[in-house]
């Protein structure tokens, strides 16, 4: 037997290991028909999770690149892509809350939507979180999508994210007291009425679409390679060959399609419950974890008023909307990398990543519920909910990544 | 010259292949082995403004070699921009 010799099979078609995908397509349903027994929406947000988690996958959808690479290398291809998701999930979410609340002028806001206080903390936050997303190499949804993919550095950045979130819990009253709880969570529509909140937010992502795009053409490059064509199609087989390769084949979709996918998924929620997030479950889960050695810090005070991505769920429970939308991240991930043959496991062989992982990982657990939210919950969700607070935090996400981008120029 | 950058994640295989390109010797191309597929979109947008053109090709399930070869200098960019453009889009269908 030679040792070391090792087969490598180019360009993967039906993946070689059945078992896995089968095991995992059970595992899919079968926990999606035992949440959902429970409570429906505990299951479809399980599903909702999976679809979140294969689309980010699939489109390799990096809400921490589209900040970092705007900034670092003039890249916005990213970023214009999530804008066209803004747009989308605005919308839609316009259509919702026009449904829940037909009057905005009483100050009432709409049930479930992501609307959070506009305050010192949700510039802190954005800030903190900015710094994190570079260090860590990806956002909070990015560092669950990439641990589903196999990497280590994102399992090292997650155990960065549960502290921070734990340690954020515990000092919450004191950022409650001094900030959060003089602030109000600014609902455009209150002020301006829903047709010119929807239509004000639509023109600025007109214009940041364009800005960026002219960012980006500064910098003179190549244009980009023609993706390669599907080869002809004549029979069912090789039709159905095509369409697989379409959504688990080649190198994968385009971030426009990934964007437009996670905004149609955004709007789902929000019409079963409330729009996308992640960092609440995980908060909820650390601090659940933490109870075990009596340190929890939830829940949190004033919690209950707060609107957006918050662990404000009842005590010790496990099974929520948020904590079934993070898992189903992972394991949708998992999933879609496995079906594509991009499944692997992997991590840095430079051993001084891995305190940036965690530092960088900290840095979002905790500025997450500072924001009361992610790049997802209190940024993709939080501007097509006509708030504020989505806005200022964008703003100091960017200068977040702007400062981790001079950290991590100066790291090995 | 080759460089493996398998296991870093974003943004490293970008900025590794922008110092290596830098100091490439003439004439000589760069063989960047990553395993991280956002790597795909971001080295040859690295590449591409330093002139260079990339070929991505898969080595394994999540494994990939981005060849980057200099393209030849332009004289008139926006001339010579535009028949890249030309030349790859004639060329999509034959690449296999």
């Amino acid at each position: 037997m030679q040792a070391g010799a090792t087969t490598v099979t180019a360009s993967p078609r039906l993946p070689a290991n059945t078992f896995t995908i089968a095991g995992a397509l059970l595992f899919i349903v079968v926990a999606a028909v035992f949440t959902g027994q429970k409570d429906f929406e505990l299951g479809a947000f399980w599903l909702i999770g999976i679809a979140f988690g294969v689309i980010v996958q699939r489109s390799r959808l990096c809400f921490a690149g589209a900040f970092r690479d705007l900034i670092m290398s003039g890249d916005g291809r990213l970023m214009r892509a999530i804008i066209l998701g803004l747009a989308v999930t605005t919308l839609g979410f316009g259509m919702l809350m026009a449904r829940f609340v037909p009057d905005p002028s009483f100050n009432v806001l709409p049930p479930g939507a992501h609307i959070q206080p506009v305050g010192f903390a949700t510039v802190a936050g954005g800030v903190m979180f900015g710094i994190g997303m570079v260090l860590a190499g990806g956002c909070v949804s990015g560092t669950l999508w990439r641990m589903g993919e196999g990497y280590l550095n994102s399992w090292v950045a997650m155990i960065g994210i549960l502290f921070g979130l734990w340690g954020a819990s515990k000092t919450w009253n004191w950022w409650y007291d001094i900030d959060i709880s003089k602030r109000e969570a600014t609902w455009l529509p209150s002020d301006l009425g829903l047709t010119a909140s929807i239509l004000l937010t639509l023109g600025v992502l007109a214009v940041a679409y364009v800005a960026i795009l002219w960012w980006e053409l500064r910098s003179p490059r190549l244009p980009e390679p023609k993706a390669k064509p599907a080869p002809p199609a004549f029979t069912l087989r090789e039709h159905l060959r095509n369409s697989w390769n379409v959504v688990f084949g080649g190198r994968g979709w385009t971030y426009t399609a990934g964007a437009l996918a996670l905004a149609v998924l955004s709007i789902v929620a929000y019409n079963l419950q409330s729009p996308l997030g992640v960092t609440g479950g995980l908060a909820l889960w650390a601090d659940n974890a933490a109870q075990v050695a009596n340190a929890g810090g939830l829940p949190l005070k004033g919690a209950d008023l707060l609107a957006g991505c918050s662990s404000a769920a009842a005590g010790a429970e496990w099974l929520t909307i948020r904590t079934t939308t993070m898992t189903g991240v992972v394991m949708g991930a998992f999933t879609a990398s496995v079906l594509s043959g991009e499944f692997k496991v992997r991590f840095s062989r430079n051993a001084a990543r891995y305190p940036q992982l965690l530092v960088g990982g900290a840095a979002m657990g905790y500025a997450s519920v500072l924001a009361v939210g992610c790049t997802i919950g209190a940024f993709f969700s939080s501007i097509p909910s006509l708030a504020v607070a989505g806005w200022l935090y964008a703003i100091a996400l960017a200068a977040g990544a702007f400062i981790g981008v001079q950290v991590i120029r100066r790291l090995p | 010259m080759q460089i493996d950058v398998r296991g870093e994640m974003c943004p490293y295989p970008a900025m590794k292949a922008k110092e290596a390109l830098k100091k490439l010797p003439d004439g000589d191309r760069l063989e960047l082995v990553t395993d991280h597929a956002p790597a795909l979109s971001t080295v040859p947008w690295e590449g591409a403004k330093l002139g260079f053109l990339s070929e991505i090709a898969s080595k394994a399930p999540g494994e990939w070699v981005i060849t980057l070869e200099k393209a030849s200098a332009p004289i008139d960019q926006k001339q010579v921009l535009t028949a890249i453009a030309a030349r790859a889009a004639e060329l999509a269908p034959d690449e296999a």
